[in-house]
């Protein structure tokens, strides 16, 4: 086990160098400053605000300072926000979308799972269709039109819910946000559900489980369940590395301040230590939580061995 | 139906053994075949990844014969697939003759903007100005007075081309790439791998908009697009095209070294035949099974990342729309004018719906021992 | 088959519910006084929504009105924008003489004013705030705000005096002055000599002048040459000129010093600025957040942390109680701020959002009281305009369309002029409803007394009879548009709703009245503003302009770089001479008269197409009171209160015209 941890350190350390490497050039490429406005600058000023972040050494002497920030895990000062630094965003903002991020997941399990396993259970019932044309049209419905629909009705017609902002983990602010977040997830978990309950209630062993007159519920609890949440198990990874790690689209519809929304300002503003940070703390996530998902499958299923 | 899919299931049973490999090893557990990635992967692209999954597994497909037809037949009894295929039919009629029936019915266009100055607003459902009912705008109109049903046709117009277009991309770069690494392997397929594994990891706006920056600026190679907005789009095309073709390539890849030690790519090899004739006539046709059911699910997902985009204003060029800057414009007028967003939006979602099931229609019927996910 | 009925159904089911959300929405909409809830927050709490995430809490450095509106509620300077009209009233500075010809002022600071540690504010505060806010090291992009002060650009730039090491004297400017422009040092005029003429006469509160000092003889002394401290900048400066040239050998070289700037502390409570020109505007400048005043000792205790709410010191109304970056910066009243008797708000809620909807939406529930200009879209004032929260007046901003006149076929003035008349710009006024259309450069009816030059009118025809002119016809002589290179010009413009909606009136209006059809071309922003910037892009591109005092100066000073930082390429000496003598000219509306000369110069050469007079269109709850469509939408916070008592709430906009300021039912 330690053997494969360690070499797959190896293999993908180097590769989130080599992207946040690629990363930079991009920035590079990209047209504008991070000190561009409407309001073009007097080349003096211009020149005084390359001087003071060093934008004016030559491109290896700030690549060379890139890498060593990344080393030292100390990004420096945003260049936008003037006074934050990139560590501090990174602090202030990971918890938010780590919260909405596994709200919506853990919503998002408890519903698909259950209803994957009402579906397996009445394969080609009404239920069955029933909840899969359900989690279809939650994966057909893009969250950027859900979640606006859900604000029209919660928050604008009906004044029960706040239409956005961030008012803390305990708040009202919190529902709608994790709803439209989860929906997408609970329709795709509920279909890996089924797929995978059908398979293992066809198998060998639980048709003898069956002929040992076990229990229905002890069969679907203790043996159904087990094999058949594996595909949702190697799903867990990426998909909550993606969440955790903000999703734009809902954090800027509901005006969070998450990772994701900083992300894209970052773009936008062109805000090279910023992007260079949230960058390799994504890829820093991905990599922890599709190791956690393979330790995890070598516990739920015994045959898989390292 | 009931009986016909429990047979499906006993063969497919029958199969599930881990492949073997010619030296009679069992294949590693599907997922071990991945070490080293670090994936970014978006809840779409994560339909592709189970398929990554079972294809990688090594699974065969044999070719009979009969193959098309039987999935044909198969197909035609999914009803829920024809169903989709159906109403994707009809969407795909509408968006390219509806444009033009309006303009001999009413004389409007997509972008025609009323020259009666009152009329430069934005009209609920069957309603004229003075609130009386009128057949005129069935969707209502935009800000501008234009109708929303001709937008929402030459939305779905855009839209479908994206889809298609950028998945035709994807699929022309991911088959090669991916099938070139299969059939390599050893450190050709690692390094080519960790590639998309890198270009998996970057962060895709920024890349956007450096593509869209240099090729539509004419620094690099010139003005690739012209100058209209139809230019942009096939820029846009060639974006999402660009950066969808990754998992395409670990679906291929999977199939092709699955594949490549079976007995005719032997002796194909045995009897002096090219590299390169190997991976395209005789590798590639043998995967184009999963490889056609995954396009089928890359367009919905492509059409949601031109949404994406156009949600950011990186989109299509005014005064065309796709669905996606539809729904993002009309978000702009959710609190008073809704019917802007909710045309659009519905029918983007009825027709990613029916792409869905045609899509898992076609992968039932293609290939039965994919598991109905 | 059963599911696909029942998948009908809950589809038809939802569509249903959605259409009678939405009827219900927009009935709802229409047929009330105000939009969305009024109910008013406990206390005298406020939360405003102020626009995008603030760049600092530094003033000095934040350069946006976001920040700006932060920053009157945290930091003062000698005076600050009256709610109304944003003159300038007295703060730190209770009063204030102003010389002859406007170049040079001296603030007379109140003894009570505060720190929010308790320290007292000095002239020294403000001494180090000038040195600071104009110093190379800082690099605020704000600096060249302070470049009217005299040695001020010098010493921003880093540029050197050149001294004789002979005689201990100082290469003078007038006698190389032929070859002033070339020099990097600003095109300053020679400051008049020290004499009693020039020195203002003794207000009622002093009996005698304020002193004279060897700074204040330096000031006034004729101006000393400057050169770029750089070697290689400074021998292209030089090259033109011989004199110079030979004048340089064996001299040393200077670098202008923070002391050298025309900035002056007489005494504790007496601080004197003089400027490189006459500038009466500069008044209304001192309001402005680049010149709020900042503590010296914090600052230097703990740098770029100072703003940090554990170390943070600030002088204004209210101080700072917590920040958390993109979601609320609160602020709470300071009892240590001079005039905090009249402060009624006891907190400030601040949301940095930037997304309109969002923010209309969070309005419209009653999340926020008040929100930030530019708000309301266009689209919905049929809807809005009505109500009585919605808050209206022309704004100190235009929208405009740029040419760049570098390219063909835009450097020819005919085609510029035929572009610009065919646009009809009241019909994009009546239809954008916010705003008034218009044909000159500066704002409409922001700046009293102002003689607006008139551009040309919208007409076709005669646009028609330019183009010929220009050469774009037919064997017959008449107008053929064919002949027109329409791939050289774009419209170019970043994406933004309104950007999209304006660009594409102008395409059809020059496909209607000239026949051609122009591409529009839409940019990410920051791809745009480089496009604009270099004058790559062809055409014609988007802009605004955002005046930061109230002066139609700060429209013009546009077309005064020679580099033509305007975006445009137009540069003309004798527009920039025409600026300098109207600011030369005391008498106010003698002034305006060579401004709009000057202006109307401008207009004739068509860099730019004028289109709107921007309004500030943003919406309050009528329980807030103190707080008014001003023309910068920036808002003195200690005059806002929060009304519970409904009778005395704003039914409309609120009188502008009134001296009086309400004070909030306890």
């Amino acid at each position: 086990m330690l053997r494969f941890i360690i070499r797959r350190l190896l293999i993908t350390i180097p590769m989130v160098l080599i992207v946040i490497s690629i990363t930079w050039g991009l920035i590079r490429l990209a047209p504008g400053n991070f000190y561009s406005g409407e309001k073009k600058l007097p080349a003096a000023i211009e020149k005084n605000i390359r001087e003071k972040y060093g934008v004016d050494k030559p491109w290896y002497v700030q690549y060379g300072k890139m890498m060593g920030s990344i080393l030292r895990w100390d990004f420096g000062a945003s260049l936008k926000y003037e006074g934050q630094s990139v560590n501090e965003i990174l602090a202030n903002t990971f918890p938010v979308s780590a919260v909405i991020g596994i709200l919506a997941y853990l919503l998002a399990l408890v519903v698909g799972i259950t209803t994957g396993t009402i579906s397996a259970l009445r394969q080609n019932t009404k239920w069955d269709y029933g909840a899969m044309g359900l989690a279809m049209l939650g994966i057909s419905l893009p969250n950027f039109v859900l979640g606006p629909l859900l604000v029209l009705i919660f928050s604008l017609t009906l004044y029960w819910l706040p239409p956005s902002r961030w008012g803390g983990f305990f708040s009202l602010n919190i529902i709608m946000p994790v709803i439209t977040l989860s929906a997408i997830y609970m329709a795709y978990i509920a279909r890996l559900t089924r797929a995978g309950m059908l398979e293992v209630l066809r198998s060998d062993y639980i048709r003898t489980a069956r002929a040992k007159g076990l229990r229905e519920r002890d069969i679907v609890f203790r043996h159904v369940m087990r094999g058949g949440l594996m595909p949702v198990v190697s799903f867990t990874g990426p998909a909550l590395a993606v969440l955790v790690t903000g999703t734009v689209v809902v954090e800027r519809i509901f005006a969070l301040p998450g990772l994701g929304n900083y992300f894209i300002n970052a773009n936008l503003n062109r805000d090279e230590p910023l992007i260079i940070g949230i960058v390799a703390f994504i890829g820093i996530i991905t990599l922890v939580f599709n190791l956690l998902v393979d330790i995890a499958y070598a516990y739920i299923d015994p045959r898989i061995r390292y | 139906m009931k009986d016909e899919d429990r047979i499906t299931d006993e063969k497919e049973m029958g199969q599930r053994e881990p492949a073997l490999t010619p030296l009679g090893v069992p294949a590693e557990p599907p997922v071990r075949t991945r070490d080293g990635d670090i994936i970014h992967t978006s809840p779409e692209l994560a339909v592709g990844e189970a398929d990554v999954r079972s294809a990688e597994a090594g699974q065969h497909l044999i070719a009979g014969t009969s193959l098309w037809k039987d999935a044909w037949r198969r197909l035609l009894k999914n009803k829920l697939a024809v169903f989709g295929m159906v109403v994707v039919g009809v969407m795909i009629l509408a968006a390219f003759a509806g444009p033009f029936i309006i303009k001999q019915a009413t004389g409007y266009e997509y972008s025609t903007v009323p020259s009666n100055p009152d009329l430069l607003k934005s009209l609920p459902p069957f309603r004229n100005p003075d609130h009386s009912f009128s057949w005129t705008h069935p969707m209502g109109t935009d800000n501008t007075g234009r109708d929303i049903l001709a937008r929402v046709l030459i939305g779905g117009r855009i839209s479908l081309m994206v889809g298609i277009i950028s998945t035709l991309v994807s699929l022309l770069i991911g088959i090669t790439y991916g099938a070139t690494a299969g059939y390599l392997g050893g450190k050709t397929d690692n390094i080519m791998m960790r590639i998309v594994d890198v270009l998996y990891a970057l962060p895709y706006m920024m890349i956007v908009i450096v593509l869209l920056a240099f090729f539509g600026n004419g620094k690099l190679i010139g003005n690739v697009g012209g100058n209209s907005a139809y230019g942009q789009l096939i820029l846009l095309f060639i974006a999402l095209g660009a950066v969808s073709w990754l998992t395409m390539a670990r679906i291929v890849r999977g199939q092709v070294m699955s594949l490549k030690n079976q007995e005719f790519v032997l002796a194909a090899r045995a009897t002096g035949v090219s590299t390169a004739r190997i991976i395209f006539r005789h590798l590639v046709p043998n995967t184009l099974g999963p490889v056609i059911v995954y396009a089928t699910l890359t367009i919905p997902t492509v059409m949601l990342q031109e949404a994406f985009l156009s949600f950011l204003g990186l989109g299509v060029q005014a005064p065309l729309a796709s669905w996606g800057s539809l729904a993002s414009d009309g978000i702009q007028n959710i609190a008073i004018f809704p019917w802007q967003l909710i045309f659009p939006g519905v029918t983007m979602a009825l027709t990613l719906f029916s792409l869905n099931f045609l899509g898992d229609g076609l992968r039932d019927a293609l290939d039965p021992q994919m598991r109905k996910v | 088959m059963s599911f696909l009925s029942s998948s009908k159904v809950r589809f038809g089911l939802l569509l249903v519910a959605l259409s009678l959300l939405a009827a219900a929405c927009a009935a709802s909409a229409s047929n009330q006084m105000f939009f969305g809830k009024t109910a008013p927050p406990a206390g005298q709490v406020m939360r405003y929504v102020t626009g995008s995430e603030p760049e600092s809490l530094d003033p000095q450095l934040g350069t946006g009105q976001p920040e700006g509106r932060i920053y009157m509620a945290l930091y003062e300077s000698f005076c600050e924008f009256d709610p109304k009209t944003m003159e300038p009233i007295p703060a730190i500075a209770e009063r204030w003489d102003v010389n002859k010809d406007s170049s040079e002022f001296t603030f007379h600071l109140r003894k009570n004013a505060r720190w929010s540690n308790g320290e007292q504010i000095t002239a020294r505060d403000f001494l180090y705030t000038f040195h600071r806010g104009l110093s190379p090291e800082l690099a605020s992009r704000n600096a060249y705000l302070g470049y009217y002060i005299k040695y001020a650009q010098p010493y921003n730039e880093g540029g050197v005096f050149v001294r004789d090491p002979g005689n201990n004297s100082y290469l003078l400017e007038k006698d190389f002055a032929k070859d002033e422009a070339k020099t990097a040092a600003p095109a300053a005029e020679t400051a008049e000599p020290l004499t009693p003429a020039t020195e203002y006469t003794p207000t009622a509160e002093e009996q005698t002048p304020d002193p004279d000092t060897p700074h204040h003889q330096f000031m006034h002394a004729p101006n000393r040459l400057v050169l770029p401290a750089d070697e290689a900048e400074r021998a292209e400066a030089v090259k033109d000129n011989p004199k110079l040239k030979a004048a340089l050998a064996g001299k040393t070289f200077e670098p202008v010093k923070a002391d050298d700037m025309g900035v002056e502390a007489l005494d504790d409570f007496t601080f004197r600025i003089t400027l490189t020109q006459s500038a009466p505007f500069f008044l209304g400048l001192m309001a402005h957040q680049f010149f709020h005043v900042v503590p010296q000792k914090v600052i230097e205790k703990y740098h770029e942390a100072w703003t940090r709410p554990e170390n943070i010191v600030t002088c204004g109304p209210f101080k700072l109680k917590s920040w958390k970056p993109y979601n609320e910066l609160i602020v709470v009243r300071d009892p240590n701020y001079w005039d905090a008797a009249r402060v009624q708000l006891d907190e400030i809620r601040f949301y940095p959002m930037e997304d309109n909807p969002t923010i209309m939406n969070l309005y419209k529930a009653g999340e926020v009281d008040g929100v930030l200009n530019h708000t309301v879209p266009a689209a919905w004032l049929d809807v809005i305009r009505p109500l009585k929260d919605y808050m209206d007046a022309p704004e100190m901003a235009i929208t405009y369309f740029q040419i760049n006149i570098t390219r063909p076929p835009m450097d020819n003035v005919l085609v510029r002029k035929a572009f610009n008349m065919a646009v009809d710009k009241e019909a994009l006024s009546k239809w954008r409803k916010v705003t008034k259309p218009l044909t000159a450069f500066s704002p409409e009816g922001v700046f009293p007394g102002y003689p607006q030059p008139k551009g040309d009118k919208f007409d076709p025809v005669k646009a028609r009879q330019l183009m010929v002119q220009a050469g774009y016809k037919d064997a017959n002589g008449n107008y053929d548009p064919k002949k027109f290179p329409i791939d050289q010009v774009e419209i170019t413009y970043n994406i933004q709703e309104s950007n999209k909606a304006i660009s594409e009136f102008l395409q059809a209006q020059w496909k209607q009245n000239l026949g051609l059809t122009l591409p529009l071309k839409s940019m990410e922003f920051k791809t745009f503003l480089q496009s604009r910037a270099n004058l790559e892009y062809k055409g014609i591109a988007r802009a605004g302009w955002i005046g930061d005092y109230l002066d139609p100066v700060t429209f013009l000073n546009l077309f005064t770089t020679p580099k033509g930082d305007n975006g445009t390429g137009w540069y003309d000496p004798k527009f920039v001479e025409m600026l300098n003598d109207a600011n030369r000219t005391p008498d106010k509306q003698k002034r305006y008269e060579l401004l709009a000369k000057a202006e109307a110069y401008m207009l004739d050469a068509q860099p730019v197409i004028p289109l709107t007079t921007d309004a500030t269109s943003w919406m309050k709850k009528p329980y807030v009171k103190g707080m008014y469509p001003n023309p910068g939408t920036m808002h003195a916070w200690k005059f806002v209160c929060i009304e519970h008592d409904p009778n005395k709430w704003d039914y409309g906009v609120p009188d502008m015209t009134s001296k009086e300021l309400p004070i909030c039912t306890k």
